[in-house]
């Protein structure tokens, strides 16, 4: 059985993508087989793993199980780990989903069919509250919430814990962390009392993040000493012991 | 389009070359350098090599790729792996998944082992993504005992990415053809299996023999009989030294196909000569039978359990103890009667009887020199309509033993179908086979539970004495009520499968061709 992982916030630009890849990086790289699904049609992780953005057949034949998703999976460039490419169609897939029977149950009917070739699969959400989004809440054992410690964290925290269904754990880190602004520090101190649902690790605000864009590349491979690649390691720790060892690998 | 994806290669090929080779669309990437230290492994049989497919150990884990391109199907951590090994003892995944069908009860054993050098470049796309990979690899086979190596030909082999094969197929034609190289007609492993005195594809029990229809009926009996033979002999010493249990199975199946052979080709040899052999056959088929007897009954265990209620079925336990000491007293009278001089002067002067009749060349009785089709034709149809004509008279009524017989005559025209396959139109045989093997499932599954039954009442005194005896007993009892209900829903098929087997259609068919 695979454990399904998905990097969820209403919000964009808060660091699902680098996480997503960065984890599923990290997750192969520990002798599990990963599939990333980069959900989100703008294909950011997509690009990272130097693949087009482009699934034959498109988003709706997908979700609606008319394609073979074995088929459509992409090899990158590192050992166990695989990617379902973003597709601009995505940016339909509410409409695809709406249209089909048991709308929040569909991706995790599609994703059956992988189960016993993948340990881990991620899925990298696109920002919204949506169907998808609903549906990859159904689908998911856990939820990764990247968090930037402003005021509005808080409450986007609580939102996203009445809306995740209760098979689901919600799993929340601090991402762009800037230790030397005081806000950022204070909004830390008070969500980390919530030690159930708030990792110990945070994600520093750092230019090697940015840099993955240009590298096209995760940051064990380009900076594999800076404080955000070691930052990300502990964070796939720290996942790992939350959820358990695996039930059994699949290959 | 065919084409090669593993070529070889002189020794030192030169690198500038192999990006020239590839450009513009592709370039090439990053080099990592290794160690080539591989075990390959298969059934005796050949299976995983007949699917195109190979099971190979190295660095610890255990992968069965796609023979072609080397894209992994499924693989499994397996730190240390034995010379031979039963897929049950391969840890649970997606690899014992996939070999299990396939597998079956079979062991897989090591069939060589190679080491070497090893480069491996990244073919990457416009985007700078690794597409393909070009593995260059100078392989040496280490010989059984681990000391010395003979060095096997380089070779660079392209291998896919998941998700690129139009990239690997255009990266291999590109260096095939722009580089001039050989495509590698065996793979590492078959050139390593050949090498150390093996044969590449293993050694299936099939019968196949190319029979020509004009040919003449003494040569090609003595070849269908050789073909025989080397079954034997082949899987005699797995037999000895009992890898799996088909080696016994699949020695019996050669002995009861040459004593098939004789029977229906009977008026091709010299029959004096030949009530010798007949005899010895016979000897050789009764002296394994227990052995595999039981054997199937430890393979089919499973399923008595799964047919008990939950909490009963290790209540059985007891029997299958007494199963398995049971055969371990058979094997030992097995391997006193494989390793006689009995058998070995048997299969020495068959074979010499064998090379005889070959060099004769149809001289000998008038028979063995007319076309082998026309013999052939006359006893499949003699055959079948014996089947239907005693099928035909089986109703409710009728005592068992007549659908014991059938079936053995079933088995008789089953043979016969696969030696001679290839002399008559192919849709007219695999609609004869196809009616009857489903004849034969039915007959084999009534006789089967029978005897099974039978067998497990027997056993009751034994089973009684042992400690949980009296709770084995009576899941035996349940057991045995269950194995003749499945008979009795064998014995209520028969009326269709037979009416299948000998309608009117099919009656004309086997008429008009085999006469």
């Amino acid at each position: 059985m695979s454990r399904i992982l998905a990097t969820y916030n209403i919000k964009g630009g808060v660091g699902k993508t680098s996480a997503a890849a960065n984890l599923a990086y990290l997750a192969a790289r520990g002798g599990a087989t990963t599939l990333l699904w980069d959900l989100d049609p703008q294909g950011a992780s997509t690009y990272l793993f130097r693949i087009k953005p482009k699934v034959k057949g498109g988003g709706r034949k997908l979700v609606r199980g008319k394609t073979d998703i074995a088929s459509r999976i992409k090899g990158s460039d590192y050992e166990r780990l695989d990617l379902l490419p973003a597709d601009f169609s995505y940016r339909h897939m509410d409409l695809a989903l709406d249209q089909s029977k048991k709308p929040t149950r569909r991706l995790a009917r599609v994703l059956a069919p992988l189960a016993d070739e993948y340990d881990y699969i991620v899925l990298d959400c696109p920002p919204s509250i949506s169907l998808v989004s609903e549906s990859v809440f159904e689908a998911a054992d856990a939820l990764l919430v990247p968090l930037i410690p402003a005021t509005l964290s808080a409450r986007t925290f609580d939102q996203l814990q009445k809306v995740a269904n209760g098979n689901t754990r919600v799993l929340a880190f601090f991402s762009m962390v800037d230790g030397r602004k005081r806000l950022h520090r204070e909004v830390m101190e008070q969500l980390a009392l919530d030690t159930e649902h708030v990792l110990r690790t945070a994600i520093p605000a750092s230019s090697d993040v940015e840099r993955m864009g240009s590298r096209r590349s995760v940051l064990d491979e380009f900076a594999p000493r800076s404080r955000a690649a070691k930052a990300y390691r502990s964070l796939w720790q720290e996942v790992r012991d939350r959820l358990g060892p695996l039930a059994q690998p699949a290959r | 389009m065919k084409f090669a994806t593993e070529f070889l290669v002189p020794e030192g090929l030169d690198l500038g070359l192999m990006g020239e080779a590839l450009g513009p669309r592709f370039a090439l990437a990053n080099d990592a350098k290794g160690e080539l230290q591989q075990a390959f492994f298969d059934t005796f049989d050949g299976r995983l090599h007949e699917r195109g497919q190979s099971l190979v150990h190295q660095g610890g884990r255990l992968a069965l790729v796609n023979g072609s391109g080397y894209s992994e199907i499924a693989s499994a951590d397996c730190p240390r792996l034995r010379e031979r090994v039963l897929v049950a003892d391969l840890p649970a995944g997606a690899l014992r998944a996939k070999l299990a069908p396939v597998v079956d009860v079979r062991a897989l054993t090591l069939l060589a082992r190679v080491r070497g050098r090893r480069r491996v470049y990244g073919v990457t796309d416009d985007q700078g993504k690794i597409v393909a990979r070009l593995v260059v690899e100078e392989p040496e086979l280490v010989s059984a005992g681990g000391n010395g190596a003979a060095a096997l030909r380089p070779r660079l082999r392209v291998v896919g990415v998941r998700g690129y094969d139009r990239e690997r197929d255009r990266v291999a034609r590109l260096i095939g053809r722009r580089l001039g190289l050989t495509a590698a007609e065996l793979t590492v492993q078959d050139e390593a299996v050949s090498r150390s005195g093996g044969t590449p594809g293993g050694c299936p029990a099939r019968a196949d023999v190319e029979l020509r229809r004009g040919e003449r009926a003494g040569p090609a009996g003595a070849r269908l009989l050789r073909r025989q033979l080397e079954v034997i002999e082949s899987n005699l010493p797995g037999a000895i030294a009992d890898v799996d249990s088909e080696f016994l199975h699949d020695l019996r199946v050669g002995v009861r196909r040459t004593r098939s052979l004789l029977r229906e080709l009977s008026a091709v040899f010299p029959p004096r000569r030949l009530e010798h052999f007949r005899e010895e056959f016979r000897w050789l088929q009764q002296v394994t039978g227990p052995c595999r007897d039981l054997d199937v009954y430890l393979l089919d265990f499973e399923d008595f359990r799964a047919s008990l209620a939950e909490q009963r079925a290790h209540n059985l336990d007891p029997l299958r103890g007494l199963l398995k000491r049971r055969r371990t007293l058979e094997r030992r009278r097995l391997l006193r009667a494989l390793r006689s001089e009995r058998t070995t002067a048997l299969l020495a002067d068959w074979r010499l009887f064998l090379d005889q009749l070959e060099r004769q060349n149809g001289r000998g009785p008038s028979a063995a020199s007319s076309p082998i089709s026309e013999l052939a034709a006359a006893r499949i149809g003699k055959v079948y309509r014996r089947m239907v004509r005693r099928g035909g008279a089986i109703d409710d009524t009728t005592p068992p033993e007549a659908l014991h017989d059938l079936r053995k005559q079933g088995k008789e025209l089953r043979y016969l179908l696969e030696f001679f396959a290839a002399l008559y139109p192919e849709p007219v045989v695999s609609l004869a086979v196809r009616s009857l093997k489903s004849l034969q499932d039915t007959l084999g599954r009534f006789q089967d539970r029978q005897v099974q039954a039978l067998l497990i009442n027997s056993l009751g005194d034994e089973v009684r004495a042992l400690d949980d005896g009296a709770a084995a007993l009576m899941a035996m009892g349940q057991l045995i009520e269950r194995l003749e209900e499945h008979e009795a829903v064998a014995r209520a098929e028969f009326a269709d499968r037979f009416a299948a087997f000998a309608a009117g259609p099919q009656r004309a068919m086997m008429r008009e061709t085999f006469g």
